[in-house]
């Protein structure tokens, strides 16, 4: 795992130092080594994370076609060495980087495809002299570009922009709109002014001049067709079951030791129960646990760790741990977050780092691959409300939704429930119904933005857009595949994989590892018919099926609880009483310095806490107050950037190719 | 109590609790659908109408009809009131 940072433009002086000051701020990203090359047009840096041939394999890494600078890990190197062996190409190192440039040496751009893994990549064709810049095929590795002053951009994370000369990071009001609907920003968009993503599963190709072309390798579904005929679900379960188990063998290569992540639920111990069929050694766990029985999983964490005997680490969360820690935590993130789940992720990838493991697998994905989420339910429950007229049995499924939320578990809040839904039936035509509920229950934000930025809720307009994101053979899915596709583009991409994720690991140079994002795993989770994998109403069906004489019936039957830690409690106590870091940045003079916000409207919402966080809080009380404090931590750090100084003792790389 | 008194109480209770301005709030409108409450919400509007007015609010009360907007509200709470 590394950082990648490029500059390519006419007015290329200064490259060298340019390069050198951004990759100070992608030091945590790659401790162990970093590496320069500047060329007339181009400057490139890395920084090293040492996972994969840590002897060689330096970066940037130069060849006669090309030069690379690589942020990832691709799996089937091994596999790709020997097909590129066979045609006569010699490699000179045994990195998985080498792998990539001579593939793309043979065929051009078409060899993202041939990738398994993820990646950012920055490659520099010497002979078309073009800049490629390409990202995985779920954005689980992230990819900047910023254009200024006729130069582009390119970097792992948005910070080391703002080592250039006369730039300030600039939050666009209207993007952290649309974040706040939709925890993402749609297409190439980012919550800052000028800065785009590289989309997941694309690459763009930029010149001197500027951009060239962007081209889509890959989307979700791609390789699902109606007039499949299904497979017995007897078949099914096996062949996925061996394609995850195939995919964490892949996961496991690595020069350093690799441990797994155990949150407590299926996932985590379905993917922990592989690494051990798999290893013939005793591994490491590392879970998360809370002060707050509420939200602490131990118990299961522990059935797990001691079911595939392993050295189990926990790091225990306090309230006051997540408020010691958001300020660092949105460092990282680089945006706004709505719960504070990604804080105790960061301390965990702490931990892991003080034992001296690199790299973790974790479960991340199946719940969107394998209809894992409440909203796979909600939109079946709302699917076949509609179609029987209001008269389905359907409706008494509501009451499973979300047994955390202690109001819907009683019989009178039944009503309350159906009376919320029931708006939801008249807006169930259009080609986003999951979003519906996420834009309902989000779009009360508009109320908290400074009214001088003029931002107004417009659905039509927001959908209008998604629309130009969507494949062509969208519409020829099921409903609950669409939501699938839904789930992956906004919270997969813009919270779980980045906020919760990347981020999070990478902030203590861990390297997360994510078998149910194999890309094999995702489509062959995509063409099964839904009700393997939502049957009746039980998630994850053929999961929970295939591996259910393996992991302890404990786990494989409890109900789903998404992970959460304290929110609103962790910064305001009992006598109402806000901690240093919301008083300071929720203060009136710092609302009305930032801007974003309407002074008024926060001290009203914050004097709805005066005497402490009630009881029986609701979920958007708490998605407000994170939303607008973490938002005021983006523009405090714009404002204040920390100093960073660059180990020159690590340089491993420094070419000067003019 | 009038219809403007009950208008006002339950006015003051969204534009406090649920940070909009009273031009903002439809008296015909679901606040639910207008993205102004939550289910949560719900529950919390329920609670004030119970305590606010001193009324009963049995399940069966718990629909559209009676909560589908501001105006359905007083018209609950003009009903129970009457009936007492």
């Amino acid at each position: 795992m590394c950082g990648v940072f490029g500059v390519l433009g006419k007015n290329n002086k200064n490259s060298k130092v340019v390069v050198l000051n951004a990759l100070s701020r992608l030091n945590h990203r790659g401790p162990d080594a970093w590496g320069v090359y500047v060329n007339n047009a181009l400057g490139l840096g890395h920084t090293r994370l040492s996972i994969i041939d840590i002897q060689d394999g330096h970066q940037p890494m130069d060849s006669d076609i090309g030069i690379i600078s690589f942020n990832g890990e691709i799996y089937n190197y091994i596999e790709l060495r020997q097909e590129l062996i066979a045609q006569g190409y010699t490699f000179k190192t045994n990195s998985d980087t080498e792998v990539i440039l001579k593939l793309y040496e043979s065929i051009g751009t078409r060899c993202f495809e041939k990738l398994n893994g993820e990646f950012a990549i920055l490659i520099w064709d010497k002979k078309l002299e073009r800049l490629i810049a390409a990202r995985d095929r779920y954005g689980i590795r992230p990819l900047y570009v910023l254009l200024r002053n006729e130069s582009y951009f390119f970097s792992s994370e948005m910070k080391a922009f703002d080592t250039l000369d006369n730039y300030k990071r600039e939050i666009d009001p209207q993007n952290l709109f649309e974040h706040g609907l939709l925890w993402n920003t749609l297409a190439d968009n980012t919550v800052y002014k000028d800065i785009l993503t590289i989309e997941s599963g694309t690459f763009e190709t930029f010149n001197i001049e500027g951009r060239i072309a962007k081209e889509r390798y890959y989307q979700v579904g791609e390789s699902f067709s109606v007039n499949d005929s299904a497979d017995s679900f007897v078949n099914a379960k096996k062949a996925f079951k061996a394609l995850l188990n195939d995919s964490v063998s892949l996961r496991l290569r690595s020069d350093v030791p690799v441990g797994t992540y155990l949150s407590g639920g299926i996932d985590s111990t379905i993917i922990s129960q592989l690494v051990k069929n798999q290893t013939n050694h005793t591994f490491k766990t590392f879970s998360v646990a809370f002060n707050d029985q509420n939200l602490d999983e131990s118990e299961f964490q522990k059935l797990a760790s001691k079911k595939v005997n392993s050295v189990h680490h926990e790091v225990k969360i306090s309230n006051r741990d997540v408020d010691n820690n958001l300020l660092k935590t949105i460092y990282h993130a680089e945006r706004p977050i709505f719960r504070t789940a990604p804080v105790p992720l960061h301390l965990l990838s702490n931990k892991v780092k003080e034992t001296d493991t690199k790299v973790v697998l974790t479960g991340e994905g199946a719940d969107e691959i394998l209809f894992g989420y409440d909203t796979f339910k909600e939109l079946k429950i709302l699917n076949e409300w509609k179609s029987s007229n209001g008269d389905s049995a359907a409706i008494e499924y509501l009451k499973e939704l979300y047994p955390h939320l202690s109001h819907y578990a009683d019989a009178r809040q039944f009503a309350f429930i159906k009376m919320y839904y029931e708006g939801f039936l008249n807006d169930f035509e259009n080609e986003f119904n999951g979003l519906n509920i996420r834009l309902a229950n989000n779009k009360i934000i508009e109320k908290y933005f400074n009214k001088n930025l003029g931002l107004k809720f417009d659905k039509t307009a927001l959908l209008d857009k998604f629309k130009t994101t969507l494949p062509a053979n969208y519409t020829s899915w099921s409903l609950l595949q669409k939501n699938s596709f839904l789930e992956i583009k906004t919270l997969l991409q813009g919270y779980l994989l980045s906020s919760q994720g990347d981020r999070m690991a990478m902030s203590n140079s861990i390297e997360g590892r994510f078998p149910f994002l194999d890309h094999r795993v995702v489509e062959m989770a995509f063409s099964m018919p839904d009700d393997y994998k939502l049957k009746g109403f039980d998630q994850k069906y053929i999961l929970k099926q295939a591996f259910e004489s393996e992991i302890p019936k404990e786990i494989t039957n409890r109900p789903k609880r998404p992970y959460m830690a304290p929110d609103l409690i962790a910064f305001i106590d009992s006598k109402g009483q806000l901690s240093d870091l919301a008083s300071t940045l929720l203060s009136e003079e710092c609302i009305e310095e930032y801007g974003l916000f309407d002074t008024k409207i926060v001290k009203r919402f914050l004097n709805k806490f005066k005497n402490g966080v009630p009881e029986n809080t609701g979920y958007r009380d708490n998605m407000i107050f994170m939303f607008l404090l973490t938002s005021q931590i983006c523009q405090y750090w714009i404002n204040n950037p920390p100093e960073v100084e660059l180990d020159m003792n690590k340089c491993v790389v420094d070419i000067l190719d003019i | 109590m009038s219809n403007a008194v009950t208008l006002e109480k339950i006015l003051a209770f969204v534009v406090d609790t649920y940070m909009v301005e009273i031009e903002e709030i439809p008296l015909d409108e679901s606040l639910i659908d207008e993205g102004i409450i939550d289910s949560f919400g719900l529950i919390e509007l329920a609670s004030f109408l119970e305590k606010a007015f001193i009324i009963p609010i049995t399940d069966t009360d718990l629909t559209r009809d009676n909560f589908g907007s501001v105006n359905k509200m007083i018209a609950l709470v003009h009903r129970k009131k009457s009936n007492a």
